[in-house]
């Protein structure tokens, strides 16, 4: 199947990147995937290989392959730290600053099980699994949140979380990319970006217009029709944004499996000496179950950790709870697929580079419709309205994003601009002070309703 | 030398890889951007055979030297238009007179500090040379728009620099791609977009700039203090100006040195053979410096001239301040590339009028907005990078429709013809704007905007909160 060269992937841009008969394809791999695995270490069982007793070794190998088989697994001592500081009531910022760092490892390791188990389940489903999974942690994220009725906070990590894709992970990726490959040209596939960027938009449309009724309002409407507005029309946008993200799961895993699949053939040489050894799998089908239930429990955990000591952490680091959710959580949660991204990037691969960033904005672009509905059914009002600076910033990266890969080239240049954007949305929401009263509130878009409005009608 | 090596990459894409035949150009040793060579356009051969009859050589040496200056250019008759400003304001003409004239005078005087950097150039070096173009290029803008901060109009400021971008990236383009595309109707027109996107992407960046403070002031709720808003929209302002002006170095090292290939305008062999005879310096290194420390002066006088005058100006002509400032002075300022810029486009060279338009547009708004920022801050002048809401929903569709206009590579006249339109509509719309402009007086335009803002809340506010 992936050996059918389709006559029209390979037109625009000329190069003939000689798509599909991959191994990648057979077990549902994306651009995601491949990238976080460039973290990943060879175990070496060497030791384990002494042990006498079987099922003891068995477990043990099991144990490294999953435990010790990333760069980042450092990091995981502060899971038990984190829950250590929990129980004997430590500082909750402190509670909050280890959740996060624990946080790091474990989104990497659920996308190693995910991309163990495709080994069994085939590529189709393993696809799938792939692309619900691959953002567990941002989505476990803004469930619990969601719980919590913290709406503001769910709906500015998911906010941060599409920023830092588009513009911090792309930015480093093509600045560091366009660096190390100064005199070499930079090619990617556009048809890949472009697809990503017309949900990116679409999901823009359903933030945009919640935002706008709030502004159309006169002052003879009444705020409970027009939350009531927003909020209906939020559901319905949702529901169709997830008919959206179906049919590109449809497109991307079924119909169009080509224009999705990373360059292929010059991967071997610079890649084979990381993946093809694991080409295997390396643990068995239940455990491998198992062990992803454990980890999305543990990480259910800290995220409860992060969710309850965010306002704390805000309080006592002079920052506020804005900040806090739109770079710094984001940061974290994307920091194994921005490190992959980049290594990439530097072996002048940016298919998978623009894989992993853009796939990813898309995929939590869509989650928010997931939260919109999720709230719906445990009957919180939250709507697709985010407020009027954090949909400009949104509209802008995604523009200048689009604007970036449109001729399927790159150079550093295009990199730092994108990165200095980030750090200039950054600064905006360092600098500001607004007191945010939403925060605890139920609905969050309600409040800046009164004011530009009657602004715009009174100037 | 680094000409001569044709880039592979930089000939694909647009497939006209023989078209445009990058490289090994005599500019490139001059360091001349496409900004230069389109003034170049104006300047004509200056006949010195009057001058070879003086008798002494210092005197004609000091004659050849000041025809070349002063009567090197097309513009030259505008000259006089100085000395009257200069009268008229020692005689107490009226004062739209003295802006009138200012503003004529000032235009040659844009196209002669062209002229002189390029001189300079010969002697520096290619990068150097390049480094003084790209930061002299916009001279005029920068100098009005520093004399009009030390009078503290912050408005007077932030819209004759709106205006110039607009007018360079509608006015100057528009016109250039429709006289180009009328011109050339039988011919394909091409253009590398490799440069033009470079333009667009720190054009965005500006936007994105712009678009952040003024969003603040919507989010801000009537119980936010005043001085709460225009402290943060300060503080991002500058820090944000900061991070452009790091975009701006960026790009320089990216077109004068690693990208340079990207840059290069297309090999003027044929057309541009005739101007070619001033490939060496016709001016001595410190005569060329001393005409740029003068003339840099003069654009100071007349600059404070045109800050001073353009209040009364605009009361006797009827014309509010930010008509005047966002369409009239762009256009004088900019005089000397728009001519430039559609001759080129004449010939079929789009590539160079493109250079001038979007450069002269990135210079401005990525180095001479962030600059005046900065020096209001030494200054110790509240000046913030929001424009209003008006003026930067004109600037994003600007750039919006200019990225989508230059997105294949190719034009045609209807192109240049949907700029110059959209150019005319924004300029109806601010001709039209009447709404009264407290802040070109006052200290600083964005508290008071705020202030506004702020009492327009309370006013409707309760109302609308009541209901």
């Amino acid at each position: 199947m992936g050996s059918i060269v389709e006559p029209w992937a390979i037109a625009e841009n000329g190069n003939t990147t000689a798509k599909g008969s991959s191994r990648e394809l057979r077990h549902g791999r994306t651009a995601h995937n491949m990238s976080s695995s460039s973290l990943r270490k060879k175990s070496d069982l060497r030791l384990i290989q002494k042990i006498p007793c079987k099922t003891l070794k068995n477990v043990l190998s099991n144990l490294q392959e999953v435990i010790l088989g990333t760069k980042l697994t450092v990091l995981f001592l502060a899971i038990p730290l984190a829950i250590l500081a929990n129980s004997y009531h430590y500082g909750r910022p402190l509670i909050f600053g280890l959740s996060l760092i624990g946080l790091t490892p474990l989104a990497e390791r659920v996308s190693f099980l995910t991309e163990q188990l495709a080994f069994y389940t085939g590529p189709t489903v393993g696809g799938l699994l792939n692309a619900t999974c691959g953002n567990a942690t941002e989505l476990i994220i803004a469930i619990l949140a969601l719980a919590n009725n913290k709406v503001a906070v769910v709906k500015y990590s998911l906010l941060g979380s599409i920023l830092s894709n588009l513009l911090l992970v792309l930015g480093t990726s093509l600045f560091c990319g366009g660096i190390a490959n100064i005199r070499r040209e930079q090619r990617f596939d556009r048809k890949q970006a472009d697809v990503n960027f017309f949900l990116l938009l679409m999901g823009l449309l359903c933030h945009l217009l919640p935002l706008l009724l709030k502004y159309a309002a006169t002052g003879e409407v009444s705020t409970s029709q027009i939350s009531k507005m927003s909020l209906n029309l939020s559901r319905t946008s949702s529901i169709v944004m997830l008919i959206a993200y179906i049919a590109y799961l449809i497109f991307q895993l079924w119909t169009h499996r080509q224009l999705f699949e990373a360059q292929e053939d010059d991967i071997d040489d610079a890649y084979d000496d990381e993946v093809t050894v694991e080409e295997t799998p390396v643990i068995g089908f239940w455990s491998g179950f198992a062990w992803l239930v454990g980890m999305t429990l543990v990480i259910a955990l800290l995220s409860e950790y992060v969710v309850a000591t965010i306002e704390e952490a805000s309080d006592s680091w002079g920052l506020s709870v804005g900040f806090i959710s739109i770079i710094l959580l984001p940061i974290v949660g994307n920091a194994a697929e921005h490190a992959g991204a980049i290594i990439f990037a530097f072996k002048n691969k940016l298919d998978i580079s623009l894989g992993v960033a853009l796939g990813s904005a898309t995929q939590i672009s869509l989650f928010v419709p997931l939260s919109v509905i999720v709230a719906w059914i445990m009957g919180i009002k939250m709507d697709l309205n985010f407020n009027l600076l954090e949909t400009s910033s949104l509209a802008l990266a995604i523009i200048i994003t689009a604007f970036t890969l449109q001729d399927g080239t790159s150079h550093y240049m295009k990199g730092l601009v994108l990165l200095l954007c980030y750090v200039i949305i950054a600064a905006c929401f360092f600098v500001d002070q607004i007191p945010q009263k939403q925060l605890i509130g139920t609905i969050v878009g309600l409040q800046p309703k009164n004011n530009p409005g009657s602004g715009f009608f009174s100037a | 030398m680094a000409g001569i090596v044709t880039e592979p990459w930089a000939s694909a894409e647009n497939g006209n890889a023989s078209m445009t035949a990058k490289g090994s150009s005599r500019e490139l040793r001059h360091g001349r951007t496409a900004h230069n060579m389109s003034s170049s356009s104006l300047r004509k051969k200056s006949d010195l055979r009057v001058i070879q009859k003086v008798p002494y050589k210092g005197l004609k040496d000091f004659l050849t030297n000041l025809q070349e200056v002063i009567l090197g250019t097309k513009l030259a008759i505008l000259f006089p238009a100085i000395p009257a400003a200069i009268i008229c304001t020692y005689c107490g003409v009226s004062q739209p007179w003295i802006f009138g004239l200012s503003m004529l005078g000032l235009t040659p005087l844009a196209e002669r500090v062209s002229f002189l950097t390029e001189q300079l150039a010969f002697y520096t070096g290619p990068t150097l040379g390049g480094l003084l173009n790209a930061t002299c290029g916009n001279a005029t803008e920068l100098i009005i728009a520093i004399l009009a901060l030390t009078n503290n109009k912050v408005a007077v400021v932030k819209y004759s620099l709106l205006g110039s971008i607009l007018s360079n990236l509608l006015l100057v383009l528009g016109t250039s791609l429709l006289c180009g595309g009328i011109a050339n109707i039988r011919r394909e027109q091409r253009f590398d977009r490799k440069q033009a996107d470079v333009n667009f992407f720190l054009l965005l960046m500006g936007l994105l700039c712009h678009l952040l403070p003024l969003m603040f002031v919507y989010v801000a709720t009537a119980e936010t203090p005043a001085a709460l808003v225009s402290d943060m929209t300060l503080t991002l302002s500058r820090g944000s100006s900061i991070f452009m002006l790091i975009g701006y170095i960026a790009y320089l090292v990216f077109q004068l040195w690693t990208h340079r290939q990207l840059f290069d305008a297309q090999d003027q062999e044929d057309e541009y053979d005739d101007d070619v005879e001033e490939e060496t310096a016709v001016i001595s290194f410190w005569s060329g410096f001393a005409w740029l420390v003068g003339m840099t002066l003069v654009i100071a006088l007349l600059s404070e001239y045109v800050v001073a005058t353009i209040e009364t100006a605009s009361e006797s002509w009827n014309l509010s301040v930010s008509f005047i400032s966002i369409i009239l002075l762009p256009i004088v300022g900019n005089a000397a590339e728009h001519a430039g810029a559609i001759i080129f486009a004449f010939k079929n060279k789009l590539d160079i009028s493109l250079g001038v338009a979007l450069g002269s547009a990135t210079q401005i708004g990525l180095f001479v907005v962030p600059l005046t920022i900065i020096v209001a801050w030494i200054l110790g002048i509240n000046m913030d990078l929001n424009f209003n809401l008006l003026e930067t929903g004109s600037l994003a569709l600007s750039i919006i429709i200019t990225a989508f206009t230059l997105q294949d590579g190719t034009s045609h006249y209807m192109k240049g013809l949907v700029l110059l339109l959209c150019y005319f509509i924004i300029a109806f719309c601010f001709f039209v704007d009447k709404l009264p402009q407290k802040q070109p007086n006052g200290f600083h335009m964005g508290l008071q905007q705020i202030n506004n803002f702020v009492t327009g809340i309370t006013g409707t506010g309760g109302g609308a909160s009541s209901s």
